[in-house]
């Protein structure tokens, strides 16, 4: 008996040994494969190498491929030259950008509240350092949340956006760093999950005692530090609906969610606090709530915090979290591949948290590489096909400079802005949105009276650029078609479309024409 | 935040709702899509229209339509009689007073944003705003289930108003169409390009966008072309923005202001075809000086809401166009010590007309000071809810926003059957 029962402790033993030794992006392709027969979807054929290289490309440095970096991708006949250009993206510095861009997406949105807020300068080349350095999610997310530092160097922007509003600080936090919304705990007790509304009070209780302190002025802008005193409670006032006028409510004790009661230490009775000094970094307090809440939302035994940021990378690659949306993960919404969460979370821990290794892997699986032509589902449930999503502002912007060529021939180099020569107002005004907020977002009529009507045309007639090229009559038409299409849509031309874009030019259309329509196209304008 | 039930349903019943990401994983909900063409069919074979007055700010209450006077909350102006039987309003609305018998007075609403932010979202979308979705504008709602398919001009015009909810998770083809307060239309709106060479263009795009269609299927690409065809369209439709032909005889009826140049506008795109208008004035934020700054607002804005019910009825269209008159909150019954007004919602008042409204009654009754609402409170869903009823589209229409199935008007509203004829 009892050496049956080894035997099958062995047998079990072996098999997580084996499981172990898969490398992510194979168990990854196993478990959604698993579920295409019961879900009754068939999945897309492999993508086509143009389709992978615009994709790869987008999705890990925010731009677009050059014609000759194109031509050499397609031409390649090396076996193993899709593993070769994700780890050549990946070591581009634009792979930090852009994550970082991401990032301040997520983090911030176009529209963040509280004051001072729009311009982040600080907060990105934080955050892009953490990409270079390949810091480890756990490690800044941490610092993130403590936010020690001023917000020129750090990422104290962040907890900056709220002013003396801790209820919507951890409604944030919550939401992003452990992928669950306790704002319906707000104002009742939730109907449907487990939280209370002491819940809700007990989290925003860790966020009740800080302060924006600005410590500096530093160009035109004002340098904040995240200050936190040794007072201060959030206070309960029982269901909103029951609230009576001028009820101030029970203070409420910082409280871990679905766990145990901050122990902290009791203040000597004659305390008096100090008001933080402008200008003077300010104290820390004698204990600080902020760093135990910081402490406990990033340690790697926390599972809200590893699920929620390996089902988050997961859907910025693949359209859609395995929990979905990835910050609603709850009793209510389960994951539609239960297993291959769990193998995303946990070996992601085992990697410490080494986001890059992360995303080698996710884009390196089948599934990421599948053809986005299915049954256009821009988001598919059962990752059957590649996502869709419309290209943000700066990938727009930075995409049409590559295609154009305005980035290789622009004379004045002297302006560094990264929507030149277009201007940011207007592009974050018709393209930015959405993220997180409300307003005004791109697909809208707006958005193609920009492009109809608008300055596009100045990038479009660079000198030495693109339409020069594919307007010089002295060279063969088919090579000027076939440049156009390399450089905008990353893929030679087919016959169909040789012929018309011949007839177009050679029966009196301009060749800035031409680029125009293929810059504002759809296939274009998404990353699919 | 408020959450209703249908806010909590499980998501293995609500899957279809869900369509696309942005970058970084950020949901983007542009739901809809494959919510109920055949409602939104029939409702818009009924061609209704509705131009929305956006009292932005905050009117007062005790300034236009509820009046207390001889009270300490009364404030100095009198009340007149109309063209009702015992309907008084306040004399600033000479205008307004004949032509009470075509509107409905609401002076019981109770509503739950006070500030300015909440409140413009609440009064736009009939939802308090929330984090995690991302409702429609009233506008929106209308252009959805009104609007023209393929029509040159946009369904949801706004001139000169507030509130940036926008479609929400309607999607960007219910966005509105913004004009600027001297009816100057956006910027990129008008095209340079000889026609020749546009349509040339035009059909070298359409081939391109043909073949990705059919290879992609991709539904957010269609959308995309939809958009573009309606930028397209908008270069015909251009037309239709420009008043000055007709103000020099309109301008005694609608009165010589900017306000009244907008009504004038907002009733000749209703007259093309543009599903919902939205006219805005600013601001009736009155925390110092609220008589003011009511003496010098309102007579403008009453003149023209008078001459654009008139105008509307004499061409046959009010009853197939409902004029709402709101702003996000009301003002309090207690007056400041700089002769202000602050904000309140507990007991305000708005104001409907036209296409099917019972017009000539008063609904609904605050206090003798105006502080409480005493009889039938109506809130923001009711509100919103009778003016979807009123328009031809069941409140109870449910779209998804993600994964949430998301009815018109909050659930549990009720549409008051009394304002209806």
């Amino acid at each position: 008996m009892f050496a049956r029962l080894t035997t099958a402790l062995c047998v079990l033993l072996l098999g997580s040994v084996a499981l172990a030794q898969d490398a992510l992006h194979t168990v990854i392709d196993r478990e959604v494969k698993a579920a295409w027969p019961t879900a009754k979807v068939s999945p897309a054929k492999p993508s086509p190498d143009s389709e992978f290289l615009r994709r790869i490309s987008l999705d890990l440095i925010g731009t677009v491929p050059t014609v000759e970096e194109t031509v050499a991708f397609l031409d390649s006949k090396e076996a193993d030259k899709r593993a070769k250009l994700i780890d050549k993206l990946l070591a581009d510095p634009r792979f930090a950008r852009h994550q970082a861009d991401v990032w301040d997406m997520v983090l911030f949105g176009r529209n963040p509240p509280g004051y001072e807020t729009q311009r982040r300068d600080g907060f990105i080349s934080w955050m892009r350092g953490n990409f270079e350095k390949n810091t480890p999610y756990d490690v800044w997310a941490k610092e993130l949340l403590t936010a020690d530092g001023t917000s020129d160097t750090t990422g104290a922007m962040y907890l900056a956006q709220w002013r003396s509003a801790p209820e919507d600080a951890i409604e944030a936090v919550t939401q992003t760093f452990l992928g669950v919304q306790l704002q319906c705990a707000r104002c009742h007790d939730h109907p449907y999950e487990s939280w209370k509304q002491l819940d809700f009070y007990g989290m925003a209780a860790f966020l009740a005692r800080l302060e924006v302190v600005t410590v500096a002025q530093k160009n035109n802008q004002p340098v904040f530090a995240i200050g936190e005193k040794n007072l201060g409670e959030v206070r309960f006032t029982g269901s909103v609906k029951d609230a009576k006028p001028g009820d101030k409510g029970v203070p409420v004790k910082p409280k871990f969610l679905l766990g145990k009661d901050l122990d902290e230490p009791t203040l000597p009775k004659d305390f008096k606090e100090d008001k933080f000094a402008e200008k003077k970094a300010p104290p820390k307090p004698k204990f600080s709530r902020k760093d135990a809440l910081a402490e406990w939302v990033t340690k790697s035994d926390n599972p809200f915090f590893t699920r929620a940021i390996a089902n988050r990378v997961w859907a910025q690659f693949m359209g859609r979290g395995v929990i979905h949306p990835v910050d609603n993960m709850s009793e209510t919404n389960k994951p539609t591949h239960p297993k291959l969460l769990d193998a995303l979370a946990k070996e992601l821990v085992a990697h410490k948290f080494d986001l890059k290794w992360y995303i080698r892997e996710v884009v390196s699986s089948e599934a990421y590489q599948l053809s986005g032509r299915g049954n256009g589902e821009p988001m598919p449930e059962w990752f059957q096909h590649a996502r869709s999503r419309p290209l943000s502002a700066e990938e727009l912007v930075e995409s049409w400079q590559v295609a154009t060529g305005f980035l290789a021939n622009e004379t004045n180099k002297k302006d560094e802005s990264r929507f030149r020569p277009l201007g940011r107002d207007y592009l974050i005004q018709f393209f930015g949105n959405p993220t997180t907020g409300t307003g005004d977002f791109q697909g809208g009529l707006k958005e193609h009276l920009y492009l109809n009507n608008g300055p596009l045309g100045t990038m479009i007639g660079v000198k030495g650029g693109l339409a020069e090229f594919v307007g010089d009559a002295k060279k063969p038409v088919a090579d000027r078609v076939e440049r156009l299409f390399l450089a905008t849509l990353h893929r030679r031309p087919d016959d169909a479309e040789t012929k018309k874009f011949t007839e177009y030019l050679s029966g009196g259309g301009t060749s800035a024409d031409a680029v125009w329509v293929l810059l504002t196209c759809s296939e274009f304008r998404f990353n699919h | 935040m408020r959450c209703t039930p249908t806010q909590h349903l499980s998501r293995r019943t609500l899957m279809k709702g869900a369509i696309a990401t942005a970058a970084g994983g950020v949901v983007m909900n542009w739901g809809g899509l494959t919510t109920q063409s055949a409602i939104a069919e029939e409702a818009r074979r009924q061609k209704k229209h509705c131009i929305l007055l956006w009292m932005n700010g905050g009117a007062s209450q005790f300034e236009t339509f509820d009046m207390k006077p001889g009270r300490p909350t009364g404030g100095p102006f009198r009340p007149i009689d109309t063209n009702v039987n015992g309907i008084k309003i306040c004399e600033l609305m000479p205008k307004m007073a004949k032509q009470m018998d075509k509107v409905a007075v609401i002076r019981s609403m109770k509503t739950s944003e006070v500030d300015h932010p909440g409140g413009i979202y609440l009064m736009h979308t009939g939802y308090r705003p929330a984090a995690n979705v991302r409702f429609p504008e009233m506008g929106a709602v209308v252009a959805k289930y009104q609007g023209t398919v393929g029509g040159d001009l946009p369904d949801f015009v706004k001139v000169s108003s507030n509130g940036d909810a926008g479609a929400g998770f309607l999607g960007p083809k219910y966005q509105p169409f913004g004009i600027g307060s001297e009816g100057t239309l956006p910027t990129f709106s008008v095209s340079n390009m000889d026609p020749a060479k546009e349509a040339k263009r035009h059909d070298l795009r359409s081939f391109v966008e043909d073949k990705y269609a059919a290879d992609s299927k991709s539904e957010l690409a269609k959308m995309h072309r939809e958009a573009y065809e309606a930028a397209r369209r908008l270069q015909k439709g251009r037309e239709a923005f420009k008043i000055e032909a007709e103000w020099a005889k309109h301008k005694e009826l609608y009165g010589d202001s900017e306000f009244g140049k907008r009504c004038l506008l907002a009733r000749k795109l209703v007259e093309s075809g543009v599903a919902f208008v939205e006219v805005g004035q600013s601001s009736y934020d009155s925390h110092a000086d609220n008589f003011q700054w009511h003496r010098g607002l309102v007579p403008p804005m009453e003149h023209a809401w008078a001459g654009l019910l008139e105008d509307l009825k004499q061409r046959g269209m009010l009853d197939k166009t409902l004029v709402v008159w709101t702003g996000e909150i009301g003002r309090t019954p207690s007056i400041n010590n700089r002769a202000g007004r602050d904000h309140y919602v507990r007991c305000w008042s708005t104001a409907l007309a036209g296409c099917g409204i019972k017009g000539g009654q008063v609904y609904g009754a605050s206090d003798e000071n105006g502080v409480e609402v005493k009889d039938n409170p109506v809130t923001e869903g009711d509100f919103f809810a009778t003016i979807y009823q009123a328009l031809g589209i069941d409140p109870k229409i449910e779209n998804y926003a993600g994964l949430r199935p998301v009815p018109l008007a909050p659930f549990g509203s009720d549409v008051v059957k009394e304002l209806l004829s």
